[in-house]
């Protein structure tokens, strides 16, 4: 089983008709980066992949992270490489976890080996810390004030 | 301003409801630095048909979309933070070097294609097939590549 459900519309992965949205990150060992989002966040490992190129899936919330090595082009993305981060402090998009209670997951996760840039500081709208993972990607956990709906 | 009032928007895996921002628990967005918010927000909203659920505000709060099971998070570029001071958060500097991407698993690629090429999603080429999968790449107003992907029939996770 492996599905997420908006309102009446329910989402599988992969799908049966209609979307479902994932986030891919580029990693060097797959078995890793599954191990550390199945450890730190309780991630559910579909598939570790394989070497013919079918990357590691997991399960977290209501997504899925799509786990593969870097590359060159292909054939339907001529100019573009993946590579894991070059510059982790350069970043223009990242996971973003939202939580109800960000000293409790501060705690938690922390306590499952997440490392941490900073604890949890105040911020406009928000209370917000920073995580490593194991390629350097940062994740942003956050959690909106209570006059906030969206912080 | 930072919109209150949008109607929830639940998510459900299993028995577990998700929502944002979560009650208990948490809900998992895609993040952005974008260069033009409202650019973004409609870009998303065309041509995926994401709905819009706040359009940020001057002080720094972000623009807040759903997308399927998913939410997504617009907010402009900036400097270190006390939360993470060595990061400089920008737009792709250069979008050919990626090591992150929302990837939109589909049902019909084919479908897809001609619907959101349609909106007027640019696609760096047609869907082409590939190990497990067929496959083509949109990019944002930002320079973003957008995976949209098909698994094989019999193959659960292309």
């Amino acid at each position: 089983m492996s599905e997420v459900q908006v309102g009446q519309k329910t989402y599988r992965m992969p799908p049966k008709d209609g979307i479902a949205v994932a986030r891919f990150i580029t990693v060097a060992d797959i078995e890793r980066s599954a191990r550390f989002y199945e450890k730190v966040f309780g991630g559910r490992i579909m598939t570790m992949g394989n070497n013919e190129g079918a990357p590691g899936f997991i399960q977290i919330a209501n997504t899925w992270l799509i786990v593969y090595f870097g590359g060159g082009p292909t054939p339907d993305k001529p100019t573009v490489t993946l590579s894991v981060p070059a510059a982790p402090d350069s970043v223009s998009s990242f996971m973003n976890i939202r939580v109800a209670d960000i000293h409790a997951c501060y705690e938690l996760w922390k306590g499952r080996g997440a490392e941490f840039l900073t604890e949890p500081k105040e911020k406009y709208g928000e209370t917000r810390c920073y995580i490593r993972d194991p390629d350097g990607h940062i994740i942003e956990v956050g959690q909106s004030k209570p006059d906030f709906a969206y912080g | 301003m930072a919109e209150s009032k949008s109607s929830a928007s639940p998510v459900q895996v299993g028995q577990k409801s998700y929502e944002m921002p979560p009650k208990d628990g948490m809900t998992i967005a895609h993040f952005m630095v974008v260069a033009d918010i409202e650019r973004s927000l409609r870009f998303y909203e065309t041509v995926f048909g994401s709905r819009i659920l706040s359009r940020g505000d001057s002080k720094g709060a972000p623009g807040y979309l759903q997308l399927a099971n998913m939410w997504l998070i617009v907010n402009v570029g900036g400097g270190p933070t006390p939360d993470k001071p060595s990061t400089t958060l920008s737009v792709p500097a250069d979008p050919d070097s990626v090591s992150t991407f929302m990837n939109i698993r589909v049902a019909d690629i084919q479908a897809c294609y001609k619907l959101w090429k349609s909106r007027g999603a640019t696609f760096i080429t047609e869907p082409k097939p590939k190990y497990g999968e067929t496959r083509c790449y949109i990019r944002d107003p930002d320079g973003y590549i957008i995976e949209v992907g098909q698994s094989n029939l019999g193959v659960t996770y292309g």
